[in-house]
């Protein structure tokens, strides 16, 4: 039960396929010859209905986050066959178990005859039944047993970690207090004092949860043991804080002991729930994994030394109460936290102090901690204040200014407002969860997720300082004609018209009323239709929970994910002024997410209004579950489409700073010669490898693959079709496919460019030379269209534009990125997006200032003429100098190439924000890139 | 600049580390001293956050609202300066290298074993009183920018040569290695010995000599915060012309009786014309007739190595804005670019943390454009780094973006020979 989520998805690809054509009928499946259907079939005569896989998933209160991956992807991360796979359990906990699953079962949906009316009507996506978890009564953890054999657990709930001990050496410490021997012995720091707030006791003494690990103790050296875990059997004897100690005295020399020990997040919310949500968050916990890699014990333990903090404190004292009750909420509970835990004083008086003095909030502080600078943001809310301490080094200032809001944004969305987030106790394993991500994004950007190149990687990485802090989603343009198509699915998903659900057919009121709803393709949003607050909401959300990279991988078999969500435009207080404004109805928001491969649907749902009002913790509602689903079946077809367009070449294009490195010699006059002279220098050295010089100049719009005679002769020639013969390509493969033909050009350009490195250091990839002439007309066109930068080369490197009225922004996808390569490029992407948060710091300041101004200007028409005021900044732009990193060649000088970054904010019509960065070559007018870049960017 | 409430004010304290007694308190407010005073309790407070966290080994560094900023700072354990700042474009950079002048001012007048050793309070208060007026002037607006940019600001003399040899004759002559010519703070010329003083005592020297009412001659105590802390010398200064000060600085050796006006007239008789001619490079700082570009309307050289920098906002006649808001635009992208962009000046320990991240990649220039979107408005700032110079222009708004850094680099070659 406890991983039951991520055990499901032995569907083939086939399978899903077929799912789209419901002709193909079912006794076509047999000849699938995957199992799945076998078992389906012969499972199904048990049953007669069909419940969805995720249905035991749906917690008590209505949550939902169910996560299937698709096969590939688990048999990548299967664990190898475990070396020890012996689990207790008690009677207890088999009582547990079932709990689990009857309470799982009253939350059927009103709805759920419906689905079996489509199911029976064939218009519903098969699915495979989940024999494992469903066809004999409660579920033991034996069952789950057999499951690990097969191999489909991601995640062992128990785990055995041999150690050697050895009593002869502590005669002298001998235990003076309770638990002494536990530490002192294994190295294992349990306080008794943290786990009944947490954990509550429990018959037969407190379970012994892993608060800490002594340095060089044993249970550290193993490496397998994590904070968070419950010791629970010493060589196969159970174990409580009651009898561990005499347990453990009964060591009488130097032996390996085996440690029995139930894995951290499987634990965390049994403790808190123990009747529930044991699926759901099990699930939860492998996210992380699933996301951050295997590897976490390593990073983990960078982490715990690492300080972070996250506060929750009110500003009210009540002095009847007893030590720390100032603290609502406190994590994470390791030393390095402790630290700045026990300086809240400083927070709580500057805040209340300085806010008085100065009559404006406190936003941050800063503190020297052992040698290195931690800020904290503070986010002040009635009388509560939210605290966030990270060291600079990881997160700088703008940043974590911009995290907080976020993080308060996204819990208010989750829970309605912080006190509901952090003061109510059973939200308090979910709201650790949430911060276990949070520090993870904030703290190992570099972690790989598996199966990503390392230079998507990377770029992931570099640019989440900015991107994350955008108040946009990152948006895919697609042409008209795709646009169409999804919006058209869409629609009709939001008109939620279909027969079975009218209100006609059945004769009582909808659910739910869908407001409106966003599509992801690979974590880039596609279309959406939801107000632009909204779409924000869900975003932060979705980032918060790693739910977009995961779609950009092929790792989704099925997501869905429940919840009820308080949407800020939604849920403000309604105002008094105006009576006859529009007021919104008093509803509850729904939000339902469906993830199917590379799509993800996210729909907001309002009960009450003009839909029935919502009673309780409604679970999730199939029809609309599988409405969704089917949304997103229908879009398969788009599939391709959507991704050839993903990894077509980017409409501005892009070059690569790598192509830029100007030889040492050029080095003096590359910051006045423009690149003309270079131009004629090198004239005659391109002659002789035309094709060389093409694929340097890395323009992808010009790479027609004219043969290279036809070229030089200069006769324009049609272009395309004529194969890769004239090149020196060894790939002369008959594939006509456009993509096929770019990934292998870039292959090539990237291949040309290091031999041509080696060779020669004097050509230049400046050259077009009399390539430009033989450029038909119509070519040009359609090169200048894809060309954001002026003069006759494109120098632009990276863009990032941002369109705050709908909420969204464009850059380089991963795939542009990672096609450039190069080795300066990495670093100057990773520099963009440093220095871009520093000017976009000052931009948020004029932003701050305006709106200052426009309150102003309201209240009293004289306003003050401070020195800055009436200027906002509106332009602001760094150049830089790189040049490769481990220069070998100690005589020359090394190359370097100088590019601007460019800020630029546009305060009216709109809000929109332009940040590029381009060589140095050629002056730039900011205002009219950013022309180019908007033009036509609608949602 | 002059709002209304809290805004534009800066309130600096000093406390005595170990007994939290206030020693005290300066207000500035638009640029000019303030008597307002923060309350007794607010005062407590902010020093009693920075001791509780040092107890607990944490220093509190700084802490921002929407539109003040704190900073705290302690100094040999004995002093607690902390300054709170509602000025507009603010920066803690600049508050720490307030701090850092402020403490340098008390040294330089009160002299450190009285800071370091504090056994009477109240003759400490009594003595500190003597540098209110020093710190006052680093305070509030002032002319200079050797308090933010701690370079010494210089002027450029026309005729610079026979003005240095004048000055190392007399300099010779009066038997002390450093002198110097100061036209209202700003350095005219000075000895080799002068401009190797160290960082604080050289900007604030000047800066001390700027800030006194004027006087035919003087001799003044001085400790030099750098160069001997515990140890007083003698400052002599010498009025040539009004507003022109002759600036000694020895020993016990020479009195000032010594310097008779016949020592006087006899290297600086011949001088009068080309001392005359430095009266109005004060707030100019270029000899007349420097070409500059019409569109400049303030500017900032600075040379790191040898820490010196040239400061006007007045090249080109009185158009809009205000030479005040002139140089406060200036002020604050000076530390905008120092703070975020350009790596430290050489020669100071702030380490920042980006700096690791960036080093391949080096920053040479840097732009900013304000104003509203009508052309026409607010102003363009660029600064361009080459070598040990950075110079850093405010442009009128006429000035194309595109032709900011060519600009910049003309007048950056332009005034390479002079700085």
């Amino acid at each position: 039960m406890a991983t039951a989520a991520l055990c499901g998805s032995r569907q083939s690809p086939e399978g899903l396929l077929g799912d789209s054509s419901p002709q193909e009928d079912e006794d076509c499946d047999p000849e699938d010859g995957d199992s799945d259907w076998g078992s389906y079939s012969s499972a199904s005569s048990d049953y007669d209905d069909l419940e969805p896989e995720w249905l035991d998933s749906v917690q008590k209160n209505g949550e939902l986050f169910y996560l299937e991956l698709s096969e590939g992807e688990e048999e990548s991360l299967l664990p190898e066959p475990p070396v020890v796979n012996h689990v207790r359990f008690s009677e207890n906990e088999i009582i547990i178990e079932e709990d689990d699953y009857r309470e799982g079962k009253k939350y059927e949906p009103k709805l759920k005859r419906f689905t079996k009316i489509l199911k029976s009507k064939r218009l519903l996506p098969k699915r495979h039944n989940k024999k494992n978890s469903k066809d004999s009564g409660p579920v033991s953890i034996l069952k789950h047993q057999s499951h690990q054999k097969t191999g489909v657990l991601v995640q062992q709930r128990y785990k055995d970690v041999s150690v050697c001990v050895n009593p002869k050496k502590l005669t002298v410490t001998k235990a003076k207090e309770q638990l002494k021997l536990l530490e002192v012995l294994v190295g294992v720091i349990h306080q008794t004092k943290w786990s009944w707030r947490r954990a509550g006791k429990q018959a037969g003494g407190e379970r012994l949860v892993v608060h800490g690990l002594l340095p060089g103790g044993p249970a550290m050296k193993s490496g397998q043991v994590f904070i968070g875990d419950v010791l629970v059997a010493v060589n196969d004897v159970d174990v409580t804080s009651e009898n561990i100690e005499r347990v453990l005295s009964c060591i009488p020399g130097p032996m390996q002991v085996k440690l029995t020990f139930e894995n951290a997040y499987a634990v965390k919310k049994e403790a808190a729930q123990p009747t529930q949500k044991k699926v759901q968050l099990n699930t939860e916990g492998d996210l992380v994994k699933l996301l951050w890699g295997e590897e976490v014990g390593g990073s983990e333990q960078k982490v715990l030394h690492t300080p972070h903090v996250v506060l929750y404190l009110t500003l009210e004292l009540d002095s009847e109460t007893s030590k720390e009750e100032e603290i609502l909420y406190h994590y994470p509970a390791s030393d390095a936290s402790q630290k700045l835990k026990s300086v809240r004083g400083i927070f709580l008086t500057l805040c209340d102090m300085l806010e008085s003095v100065t009559g404006t909030r406190v936003t941050s502080s800063s503190l020297l901690l052992n040698g290195k600078q931690i800020n904290v943001a503070y986010w002040k809310e009635s009388d509560k204040l939210l605290l966030i301490g990270l060291p600079a080094e990881e997160v700088p200032l703008p940043q974590l200014r911009n995290m907080i809001e976020d993080v308060a944004q996204t819990l208010k969305f989750m829970y309605g407002s912080l006190d509901r987030a952090f003061c109510q106790a059973e939200n308090a394993p979910r709201v650790d969860h949430f911060f276990e991500l949070f520090f993870q994004r904030a703290l190992l950007p570099a972690r790989p997720h598996g199966g990503a190149s390392p230079g998507a990687q990377q770029y992931e990485a570099a640019s989440a300082v900015l991107l994350d802090g955008l108040p946009g989603v990152r948006w895919l343009p697609l042409p008209q004609e795709i646009k169409v198509e999804l919006d058209t699915a869409l629609s009709d998903l939001e008109a939620a018209d279909f027969a079975e659900l009218s209100e006609d057919y059945h004769d009582m009121r909808r659910l739910y009323t869908i407001l409106g709803s966003s599509l992801f393709y690979k974590g880039y949003l596609t279309c959406s239709h939801l107000p632009k607050d909204d779409l924000i909401d869900v975003a932060v959300y979705c980032r918060h929970y790693g739910l977009l990279p995961l779609a950009a991988k092929q790792r989704v078999g099925q997501l869905v994910i429940w919840r009820e969500v308080f949407p800020r435009c939604h849920c403000r207080p309604p105002t008094d002024s105006d009576p006859d404004a529009f007021q919104e109805p008093e509803g509850r928001y729904f939000l339902l997410i469906v993830g199917w491969r590379h799509f993800m649907s996210c729909v907001l749902l309002e009960a009450g209004g003009c839909a029935s009002t919502a009673v309780g913790n409604p679970g999730p509602d199939c029809v609309y579950v599988d409405q969704v689903k089917t949304a997103l079946h229908q879009l398969q077809a788009v599939d391709c489409r959507i991704n050839e367009q993903l990894e077509s070449s980017p409409s501005p294009c892009l070059s690569c700073a790598d192509w830029f490195l100007a030889g040492s010699h050029e080095k003096l006059d590359c910051l006045t010669t423009s690149p003309i002279l270079s131009k004629l220098q090198g004239s005659s050295k391109v002659a002789t490898s035309p094709p060389c010089r093409r694929t340097l100049f890395g323009d992808y719009s010009l790479k027609t693959r004219k043969p290279s005679p036809s070229r030089s002769s200069g006769g324009p020639d049609d272009g395309g079709e004529g194969g890769e013969g004239g090149g020196p390509s060894p790939h002369t493969t008959p594939d006509t496919e456009r993509k096929q033909r770019e990934a292998d050009g870039s292959e090539e350009s990237g291949a040309l460019l290091k031999v041509i490195k080696k060779k020669s250091a004097l050509l230049n990839p400046f050259h077009v030379g009399n390539l430009k002439k033989d450029l038909s007309e119509k070519e040009l066109e359609i090169y200048n269209a894809m060309k954001l930068t002026s003069g006759p080369e494109n120098t632009l490197f990276h863009y990032v534009a941002l369109e705050t009225v709908q909420g969204i922004f464009i850059t380089p996808t991963h795939e542009d990125v990672a096609r450039l390569g190069g080795s300066v490029h990495p670093e100057l992407i990773k520099n963009f997006h440093r220095c871009c948060l520093s000017i976009r710091a000052v931009f948020q300041q004029t932003l701050m200032e305006e709106k200052k101004k426009a309150g102003s200007v309201a209240d009293h028409s004289d306003s003050t003429d401070s020195a800055s005021a009436p200027n906002p900044v509106k332009e602001h732009g760094v150049l830089f100098e790189c040049s490769p990193e481990n220069w070998a060649d100690q005589k020359k000088a090394p190359p370097v190439v100088a590019y601007w970054v460019v800020g630029r904010l546009f305060l009216c019509p709109k809000v929109q924000e332009l940040y590029v960065c381009f060589h140095d070559s050629v002056t730039e007018i900011a205002i009219e890139m950013a022309f180019k870049l908007f033009f036509g960017l609608t949602l | 600049m002059g709002e209304e409430g809290t805004e534009g004010t800066v309130h600096l304290l000093c406390l005595a580390a170990s007994s939290g007694v206030p020693l005290f308190c300066r207000s500035s407010r638009g640029g000019a001293p303030a008597r307002q005073q923060l309350p007794f309790s607010v005062i407590g407070s902010l020093n009693g956050v920075h001791m509780f966290g040092q107890n607990l080994e944490v220093q509190l560094s700084s802490a921002r609202t929407e539109d003040t900023t704190v900073v705290w700072k302690s100094f040999h354990d004995s002093i607690t300066l902390i300054v709170l700042s509602s000025e507009a474009g603010t920066s803690e950079l600049r508050l720490e290298r307030l701090l850092q002048m402020v403490f340098g001012a008390m040294v330089l007048l009160v002299g450190l074993e009285e800071l370091t050793n504090i056994s009477n309070i109240e003759r400490l208060k009594k003595e500190l009183r003597a540098s209110y007026g020093l710190i006052d002037s680093l305070l509030g607006d002032s002319e200079l920018i050797g308090d933010l940019t701690q370079c010494v600001d210089c002027v450029v003399p026309p005729e610079g040569s026979l003005l240095q040899e004048a000055l190392s004759g007399f300099a010779e002559a009066a038997g002390t290695n450093f002198a110097s010519l100061v036209v209202s703070g700003r350095v005219v010329v000075a000895t080799e010995s002068w401009w190797r003083l160290g960082t604080p005592e050289a900007v604030l020297l000047p800066w001390l000599v700027g800030s006194l009412p004027p006087q035919a001659a003087r001799d003044y105590p001085v400790y030099l915060p750098h160069g001997s802390p515990t140890v007083p010398h003698r400052l002599l200064t010498l009025t040539l012309l009004p507003g022109l000060e002759l600036c000694l600085v020895c020993g016990p050796r020479p009195p000032l009786s010594q310097l008779d006006p016949q020592l006087l007239e006899r290297w600086w008789q011949p001088m009068l014309d080309p001392l005359r001619a430095c009266l109005p490079l004060g707030p100019r700082a270029l000899p007349a007739g420097f070409p500059l570009h019409t569109d400049i309307l303030g500017l900032l050289l600075l040379h790191l190595e040898l820490k010196r920098c040239l400061f006007t906002v007045e090249p080109s006649g009185d158009k809009d804005p205000s030479p005040e808001q002139r140089r406060c635009v200036l002020r604050s992208f000076y530390t905008l670019v120092t703070a975020v962009h350009f790596p430290p000046e050489p020669g100071q320990q702030e380490d920042k943390a980006e700096d690791a991240a960036q080093q391949p990649q080096v920053p040479k220039a840097c732009y900013l454009v304000s104003g509203t979107e009508e052309p026409g408005t607010g102003w363009r700032l660029v600064a361009l780094q080459s070598g040990p110079r950075r110079l850093l222009l405010l442009l009128s708004a006429q000035s194309p973006v595109h032709g900011l850094r060519g600009l910049a680099t003309r007048t950056l070659h332009a005034l390479t020979p002079l700085l």
